[in-house]
């Protein structure tokens, strides 16, 4: 027979009890706890009588029963403590100027580094908020261009398909392509891009609804739109049920194709880290009515994007094990050039962080975010350099004045170590006042201001758990940083010494005048990139785009139809100068094709244009002629870049000649080098051939200069009247690249910000420094006044201290500044301004400037003081 | 008299002390409390106000038998001092004095209205 196991009370409260009860109480307290839990039993449940035990015990917790608050009040280090407490405080009441720079200093560096901080767990937190993150993958492949591999987010358009049907392992698959179309509901009409996604995409990627439900894309008549896109078409009220008009094409006598979907869900809000997402979703079956063209079974054809959920990630290797007879299947079908070397799968969680090395990605890549957190990671260490170095240089300053105090502790019995202690934790204090101010600087000033100026939100929140990980990290080691050295240096005296006054320091010490070395040196390095950022900005605004923007202008069009409608009713328009027709835009789209030689292959880019798109959009021709202006002529001829003819090492690039598709093209002509990429991205070999009328997409206008805006409105009012349903799209070729001057602009402004802190810090540490520097030599000043020392003299007494040290900081900042400055450019802009001296020049002038306003502020007090108070001293 | 340093709660604690004699110890206590107050107390609330209690004088206490029920350990004895019996007695003179002092017309009329 088995007996009842025992009701006995849950162990761990009592185990708590022992930790925290005075020992003295413990016997008595746990016997009156274990006779109240069997009177409990009898009375109450078991299962109740143990929670009110438990219940019990945490309201044991009172100041009479705990033992540690007992000891804390016994122990003597609470005292020393709290007179450490007091002492860091009253210095902070004592000195207003040196705490300021100190506490300034400090937390500008602290809310740079929350700043930083909020800006990586952004960048790295992208992405991360799909539950099956680690389960879904992207089908990617490697294949060689130009004799590289490279790995391509496409994948070939019947791959998902037979890959779930073949295996079990796959739970999910979903293909995603993109489509431009228009959009109709009532008279809102926008161009949108809609994701044709199979319907398990929201099983996949877990974005929440907000209304409707997940499953509806199964049917090929409903859609699911983003929070943003519902209130742009419905408001604020729910529109499920709705039908919304999707306009994708026009059909063979103008009519405009179109079918009408029902929403059936609504996502919420979108996480702001996120790089997949959507507008709005429809099931990828539409692509038959909406594409009768798109053969779902070509394998020369790809689709945007294939993902697979897999039941467990460890069966990927299964899988991965069986890609190779897809990839024969691929290589059969595609041409030789296309063959891809083989397939492998990017998981969701770490697809944002590879993106940048996947082309044709769906998921945006970022590696200028990865950078930029190194640059912030490095500006928040020198800035936090700049203000440990102010507090070490003040607190030896000042430690004069605490000499008889240090030897009287030591004196009563303080070690070493309690001194250095003591030093540390007067710098606890002074760093926790920063740290108050750091993150308040950070969340209203820094982040805010960041998000305001590139027009987004990391929505970054306090509640962060990381950060309270991450702030207490912060505040160790900046105190230990910046207060080790001191606290080492004062804790050195020997009483007797200091006590008999023997000992004199403070103003001699070397370490002090290399610290503030370093901080000037870096004030330099941070003046000089200032300095050429902003120079840089305004040598980028004046470069030369390789092509003529003024007086020109580009409208997208629909289809050959809609240009040639276009094109009618603006020749009649008598400013214009010059129009054209193109499958692509310099700015704005271009093509990428393989040529081939008989020896190898390149990869270009590829822009297909009519005859008068060169003197339209002012290409400058080097060598041989334009294509022809009539129907059919020069349909194998290209004209190519000047770097494409550098890169190819043709001497005379005219009459040589390549394959594309197995078709024999003629280079006819070079052109001048232009971009067609913003300054950002390096030129690229392109070639120019004649585009099909049928394939027409911009058409693009040169006009008389002044006549802009005026015929800009004409083309809008035409095409108002021509397509009333299609939204007008195209604008100034101006402004093609306007976002990227603002990111330039913005660059500069986050750079200047930088400098004014890093400058300010160390004119406030020197500042600091001369006006110890000065007090503690008021009476000599007063002397010397008094013995007829002028203005002069006493000027130069007081900057003959830091001359050396002036000049060594330039010496050693300008060429750093310099050298930093030359590199960054490099490293990050393909295409800058000439790195030149000027700058340097510039930027030493501005800090000498600086300097000497700071060391004259000092001197006119001297001169303006009247020796007699000096003297009067004590 | 000074004012002696006795809440309420600890004065009930004290009485039921008192009462009990040779039988208080804390689960008693708080069984006689919740008695006549009818209400839940913690165990808390009882051991902080006898320890505050023993503290400034107004008990003693020293250990009792064990026994099963409690696990083996011994319960604690909780007996009033000639103090603390002294100051209960003295309460309860300033509460009669105060209770007397109250006209009883006064009163009446108020509850009447």
């Amino acid at each position: 027979m088995i007996e009842p196991k025992p009701i006995v009370p849950p162990r761990w409260p009592l185990r708590l009890l022992r930790l925290f009860v005075k020992e003295r109480y413990l016997e008595e307290i746990e016997g009156d706890m274990e006779e109240i839990f069997y009177d409990n039993v009898e009375q109450l449940s078991a299962r109740r009588a143990r929670r009110i035990y438990t219940w019990e015990m945490l309201k044991l917790w009172r100041p009479i029963l705990v033992r540690n608050l007992e000891v804390l009040e016994k122990i003597n280090q609470y005292a020393m403590l709290k007179n450490y407490f007091k002492v860091s405080l009253r210095g902070l009441m004592k000195n207003p100027l040196n705490s300021f720079i100190n506490v300034f200093g400090l937390s500008a560096a602290i809310g740079i580094c929350v700043f930083a901080y909020a800006f990586a767990a952004w960048t790295f937190g992208t992405d991360q908020f799909h539950e099956h993150k680690s389960e879904v993958y992207l089908i990617t492949f490697f294949a060689n261009r130009d004799g590289v591999p490279q790995q391509f987010g496409r994948s070939p358009r019947p791959l998902g398909e037979m890959i779930k049907e073949d295996f079990a392992q796959v739970r999910n698959m979903c293909r995603v392509e993109d489509r431009n179309v228009v959009m109709k509901y009532k008279d809102y009409v926008f161009h949108e891009r809609v994701r044709y996604v199979d319907p398990a995409f929201l099983e996949m990627f877990t974005f929440p609804l907000k209304w409707g439900t997940t499953n509806s894309l199964k049917d090929v008549s409903s859609i699911v739109l983003s929070e943003d896109m519902a209130t742009k078409y419905f408001g604020a009220a729910n529109p499920v049920g709705l039908d919304i008009l999707m306009i994708f094409g026009t059909g063979a006598h103008g009519e405009s194709l179109s079918k009408s979907f029902k929403v059936t869900g609504v996502a919420k809000e979108f996480p702001q880290a996120r790089t997949i997402s959507f507008d709005f979703l429809i099931n990828y079956d539409n692509l038959r009515t909406t594409d009768p063209n798109y053969d779902f079974h070509d394998w020369n054809a790809f689709v945007n994007a294939t993902f697979v959920q897999l039941n467990e990630p460890n069966d990927l290797k299964i899988i991965e094990q069986s890609m190779e007879k897809y990839r024969k299947v691929q290589n059969e079908a595609v041409q030789k050039d296309w063959a891809l070397s083989s397939f492998a799968f990017e998981p969701l969680a770490t697809l944002h962080k590879r993106s940048e090395f996947i082309r044709d990605d769906i998921s945006r890549s970022s590696s200028s975010n990865y950078a930029s957190i190194v640059y912030m990671c490095i500006i928040a260490v020198l800035i936090m350099a700049l203000a440990c170095f102010n507090y070490i240089n003040i607190a030896i300053a000042t430690a004069a004045k605490r000499l008889k105090e240090i030897g009287l502790r030591k004196t009563i019995g303080a070690t070493r170590g309690l001194v250095i202690f003591q030093f540390l934790a007067e710098n606890v204090v002074v760093t926790f006042f920063a740290l108050i101010v750091g993150v308040t600087l950070g969340m209203t000033f820094f982040i805010p201001g960041f998000e305001q100026m590139w027009h987004f939100n990391m929505g970054f929140k306090l509640t962060d758990p990381n950060l309270w990980i991450y702030l207490p990290i912060i505040l160790v080691m900046t105190s230990v940083a910046s207060g080790i050295y001191p606290s080492l240096y004062i804790s050195r005296f020997q009483v007797v010494g200091i006590l008999k006054g023997s000992i004199k320091f403070g103003q001699r010490n070397s370490m002090t005048k290399i610290f503030l070395c370093a901080q000037l040196a870096l004030a330099c390095v941070f003046i000089t990139m200032s300095v050429m950022f902003t120079q840089n900005n305004s040598y980028m605004a004046k470069r030369s785009w390789g092509y003529d923007h003024a007086q020109t202008m580009y409208a997208q069009i629909p289809d050959k139809d809609g240009y040639e409608e276009l094109y009618a009713l603006m020749l009649r328009n008598k400013d214009i100068v010059s129009i054209s027709g193109s499958s692509h835009h310099l700015g704005k789209t271009n093509g990428t094709v393989v040529l081939h030689f008989p020896e190898r292959e390149v990869e270009v880019d590829q822009m297909m244009v009519d005859a008068h798109y060169f003197e339209t959009m002012g290409l400058k021709i080097e060598q041989g002629r334009l294509f022809k202006n009539h129907d059919n002529a020069d349909k194998h001829a290209v004209i190519i870049n000047e770097l494409m003819a550098k890169n190819m090492a043709w001497a005379n690039a005219v009459d040589q000649h390549f394959q594309i598709d197995s078709v024999q093209y003629e280079v006819i002509g070079v052109v001048k080098d232009f971009h067609s990429y913003s300054f950002s991205k390096p030129i690229k070999p392109t070639i120019f051939t004649v585009a099909d009328k049928n394939d027409y997409r911009f058409l693009t206008l040169k006009v008389r200069e002044g006549s802009e805006v005026e015929t800009f409105k004409a083309m809008q009012a035409n095409w108002a009247k021509l397509f009333p349903e299609i939204p007008f799209e195209g604008g100034f070729q101006e402004d093609v690249w306007a976002g990227y001057f603002e990111a330039n602009r913005i660059y500069k402004i986050v750079w200047s910000v930088f400098t004014f802190i890093a400058v300010s810090l160390a004119v406030l540490g020197l500042y600091g420094l001369i006006t110890l520097n000065v007090a503690g030599r008021i009476r000599e000043f007063s002397i010397r006044k008094v013995m007829g020392a002028g203005i002069k003299s006493i000027a130069a007494n007081i900057i003959n201290q830091y001359l050396v040290l002036f000049v060594l900081a330039l010496i050693v900042g300008a060429p750093l500044g310099f050298v930093l400055t030359k590199m960054l450019f490099e490293t990050s802009f393909p295409y800058h301004m000439p790195v030149g001296f000027s700058s340097s020049i510039l930027a030493v002038v501005i800090l000498i400037l600086i300097l000497l306003s700071t060391v004259f502020a000092q001197i006119r007090k001297v001169q303006k003081m009247n020796p007699v108070d000096g003297l009067k001293v004590e | 008299m000074k004012i002696t340093k006795l809440g309420e709660f600890e004065e009930l604690v004290l009485l039921a002390v008192a009462a009990l004699h040779k039988d208080a110890y804390g689960v008693e206590i708080k069984r006689e409390l919740e008695k006549r107050l009818k209400e839940r107390l913690s165990v808390g609330s009882i051991q902080s106000a006898l320890k505050r209690m023993e503290e400034k004088g107004f008990l003693t206490s020293e250990f009792g038998e064990a026994t099963q029920r409690r696990g083996g350990k011994r319960k604690r004895i909780y007996t009033t001092t000639s103090h603390g019996h002294k100051v209960l007695a003295d309460m309860k003179e300033i509460r009669a004095g105060l209770w007397s002092a109250i006209p009883k017309l006064a009163y009446e009329l108020r509850s009447v209205r």
